[in-house]
């Protein structure tokens, strides 16, 4: 009995890979087992190569294998698409509908080829029922219950789905008269308490809904879209305002408009989006407007690989436009992170008036995750912005100098305290304003009431033996990645890894984890070493210290991590 | 009460003497906002950046001096999230009809209920002369529109008037800066109508424009009465009709006149409330 499984899946878009996927981890999540499942798409709108990597896990939502235990194809001409990302091991099972070509693929020694296609046609008249063929075997393999309607928190239009195909999914358990698959069973799960399954772009929507964000304003991009999508259903059930707008800029400009008027108000895009709203996110800042966004990476330069993960975003989130416009990035590293850390976006950024940026990316968005439901009965706390009081009225400045140099901020429709708005320099009254000195003092106020963010310990995560004096330090879903290979190499009491979820301002107890080492290692996915040279710009660094980095695109996997990994434990 | 009413907050506009915007900020501070009875807290002025994107600073309700070319995307977010306010996005031709001319036909077909009025003196005048998209076109060496006296504008005109008529914004007029009270009318009448609504403000640039230009189009003003005849322009060989600003086809038909040769002032088009 095994502890974990990872079952990848292969084929054309339209045979149902990503649902036959789906209903696996929705099954097994109603059984009370973890998992993961990052997609794998190209493209095309539709067709081209679709794949998924599912790693069921009796303990918590691991990172699936490298090379799957078990593999199913539907189709050897996208799986060449697709070979870089779920590799076949000399140890995978392999199941596949047609035989492959004569050269180029090595099958397994534990290789069957199974009727999917035909089963399909035989039941149905048509081949479109191959993947709940497929779902009955793999059931049948993991030992999961012959009647899904069985299964608790299995949604109405997948329990409907499942049961419309009873007739498949029963041929499918009865396809191999010898099956000598025992050793692929899993041990039960750790509870069988049924887990819930969405994926990081949701769980930042249930974030946003969870702190009472009442605006969103979107455009569709790739991979952030879902965002947009669940947001407008969400808010349109509610008290709230929801735009598909004319382009980025539209999108963030009507989010500043709607929070002066004091509604919790968000935006969702990847890098060319970023690009296009920078000139607002400086207005934000310079005007103290709070606004949240989400740039969920993906590869760049312009167009970049738009359905591929990528942490390259880092300068622009930090640095992006002109002047100097200081503004907040979070980074959210699974998928706990972004449910979490969005309510900590909209806090911070309502706190401060400042734009916060959350980086996600690619494989958190659009990775599902199955995972207890904890994550939302947690205890938030929730912030709102401050507001004057009776005794601003009639000399209300909306800058006023204070002490942690945040000012009570009007919202628009306050009777009494009318003010102006301005991109230009402005004084504490928010006039336009010249004056250099006060030009220097609204910039040091902008700068200064971030300050004690830096000591948001708990931003900062570290893990393994924390005294050790060489560590790791990633952040986003590489941090993932950087664990597990830690976890495999058996590395965990050699090495300390630090994951920070603040990212800007730099948070004080990064600079300690980094100061107290001897040899550091910076993992990250961005050809240039962003991070890296982030880091380098703001705390002085151990002389050993290294950096792994390259382009984005493929997941990082266990086995390329374990080199540097190694190396900096010798 | 003062003799700037209580609609001006104490900042000394920047403008030139004789500017077409101290007409508009007259006839919002003066007369529209008191005559609406629009409380100060309940008003929004939304603009973007250019001499006449100045006004928010000067109007003592909600203000937003924003960026070139956003101010209606930031009005509409306003507006959505608090439908009480009175929200007036203002700007000038390059702000609303060069770089944030991309926006305007999707608050044309969202009619979020809130008021553009978009100043234009044909010209870019806080950079000091350049083309914008309205500028006449000019034979080189005819002008002087100062800076561009060796390098006329070669383009044709982007008519605002025809192209919110061909966009439908719902509410469509144009006045003149050099008439106030006409031009009060028509901002009272965009602001209580339901929808997204339209105003071309005709204003001079005395230091831009050639002296000739305003002259021209006071001249050739003409103005819209609801059943009576159209002014048409003198090369015309229609047959004037008589006005009927609920009818989209007659407004597009008044919308070909090109505004050098025969400004219409009035209200163009009045379609159905949001």
């Amino acid at each position: 009995m095994r502890h974990r499984l990872t079952i990848g899946i292969a084929g054309a878009g339209g045979d149902g890979v990503v649902v036959l996927g789906s209903l696996l981890q929705r099954l097994a999540a109603s059984q009370g087992y973890f998992s993961q499942m990052p997609r794998y798409y190209g493209p095309q709108i539709r067709g081209g190569a679709s794949g998924v990597k599912l790693s069921l896990d009796t303990t918590r939502a691991s990172v699936p294998a490298d090379i799957a235990d078990i593999m199913v194809c539907f189709n050897w001409e996208q799986y060449a698409e697709l070979e870089q990302e779920l590799p076949l091991g000399r140890d995978s099972v392999l199941f596949y509908d047609s035989a492959p070509p004569k050269d180029g693929i090595v099958l397994p020694e534990n290789s069957f080829q199974v009727a999917f296609s035909e089963t399909s046609k035989e039941l149905t008249g048509k081949t479109a029922a191959k993947n709940m063929v497929a779902l009955g075997l793999l059931e049948r393999i993991l030992d999961l219950p012959e009647s899904p309607s069985k299964g608790a928190a299995i949604e109405d239009e997948a329990s409907a789905l499942l049961e419309r195909n009873g007739l498949a999914l029963t041929a499918g358990r009865r396809l191999l008269s010898e099956f000598p698959f025992s050793e692929l069973r899993l041990s039960p799960p750790l509870d069988a308490q049924a887990k819930v399954v969405l994926h990081g772009n949701s769980a930042v929507v249930q974030g946003a809904i969870r702190v009472g964000c009442r605006a969103f304003f979107g455009y569709p991009i790739t991979p952030a879209s879902e965002i947009m999508e669940e947001m407008q259903e969400r808010l349109s059930q509610g008290n709230g305002v929801f735009i598909q707008a004319e382009d980025e800029i539209a999108a963030v400009g009507m989010a500043l408009g709607a929070s002066l008027t004091g509604a919790k108000s968000m935006t969702a895009t990847t890098g060319p989006g970023i690009d296009l709203m920078t000139e607002m996110i400086g207005l934000a800042s310079g005007a103290e407007i709070p606004v949240v966004l989400v740039d969920v990476q993906r590869c760049g330069p312009a167009t970049g690989i738009p359905s591929k993960l990528e942490q390259s975003d880092i300068n622009h989130a930090i640095y992006g436009g002109h002047g100097d416009a200081p503004r907040v990035v979070l980074a959210a590293y699974d998928l706990e992170g972004c449910y979490r850390l969005l309510i900590e976006s909209f806090n911070i950024s309502e706190y401060y008036q400042t734009p916060v940026i959350l980086l996600s990316d690619q494989r958190l968005g659009q990775t599902t995750v199955a995972t207890s439901s904890d994550l939302f009965e947690a205890d938030y706390a929730v912030v709102e912005r401050k507001r004057p009081g009776r005794e601003h009225q009639e000399q209300y400045r909306r800058y006023a100098m204070t002490d942690d140099y945040i000012s009570p901020m009007a919202l628009i429709g306050d009777q009494g305290l009318t003010y102006q708005v301005t991109g230009l320099a402005h004084s504490e009254k928010g006039r336009p304003s010249f004056d250099f000195a006060n030009n220097q003092r609204m910039h040091e106020k902008r700068w200064q009431k971030l300050t004690p963010l830096r000591d948001r310990d708990e931003l900062v995560r570290v893990f393994g033996r924390e005294e050790s004096r060489k560590g790791i330090v990633a952040f986003g879903s590489t941090a993932q990645f950087v664990l597990e290979t830690v976890d495999d190499l058996g590395l965990q009491d050699e090495l300390s890894i630090c994951i920070p979820e603040l990212i800007h301002p730099l948070p004080n107890r990064l600079a300690s984890f980094v100061g107290s080492l001897e040899k550091l290692l910076v993992i990250e996915m961005s050809y240039s070493a962003q991070f890296y040279h982030y880091l380098r710009s703001q705390i002085d660094l151990p002389s050993d210290s290294e950096v792994y980095a390259r382009a984005g695109g493929m997941a990082f996997s266990r086995k390329e991590l374990s080199g540097p990994v190694t190396k900096l434990a010798r | 009460m003062s003799e700037t009413s209580n609609y001006r907050t104490d900042v000394t506009p920047i403008w030139c003497p004789g500017c077409g915007n101290f007409a508009l900020l007259n006839a919002l501070t003066k007369t529209v906002l008191p005559n609406l009875g629009i409380p100060n807290h309940r008003a929004l002025i939304v603009s973007g950046i250019g001499c006449s994107s100045r006004i928010p600073g000067y109007v003592d309700t909600y203000g937003f001096n924003s960026l070139h070319g956003r101010a209606v995307v930031i009005a509409q977010g306003a507006k959505l999230a608090n439908p009480e306010l009175t929200v007036v996005a203002i700007g000038g031709d390059g702000d609303f009809f060069s770089i944030g001319a991309g926006h305007l036909p999707h608050a044309v077909r969202r009619n979020i209920n809130l008021t553009c009025i978009m100043v234009n003196n044909f010209v870019y005048a806080l950079t000091k002369g350049q083309t914008s998209p309205t500028t006449p076109y000019l034979q080189r060496g005819e002008g002087p529109f100062l800076s561009l006296k060796f390098y006329p504008p070669v383009d044709p005109v982007l008519d605002m008037v025809s192209y919110s008529v061909s966009t439908r914004a719902s509410f469509i007029a144009q006045g003149i800066a050099t008439d106030v009270s006409n031009l009060t009318w028509l901002m009272e009448e965009a602001i209580k109508h339901k929808g997204f609504s339209f105003v071309s403000v005709l204003t001079p640039c005395v230091t831009f424009n050639p002296p000739w230009l305003f002259k021209t189009i006071r001249e050739r003003a003409s103005y819209l009465k609801e059943g009576e005849p159209v002014g048409l322009p003198d090369s015309s060989a229609e047959q004037p009709w008589p006005h009927d600003s609920s009818n989209i086809t007659l407004a597009l038909k008044l919308a070909q006149t090109p505004v050098g040769e025969k400004p219409h002032i009035g209200i163009i088009f009045r379609g159905r409330s949001a």
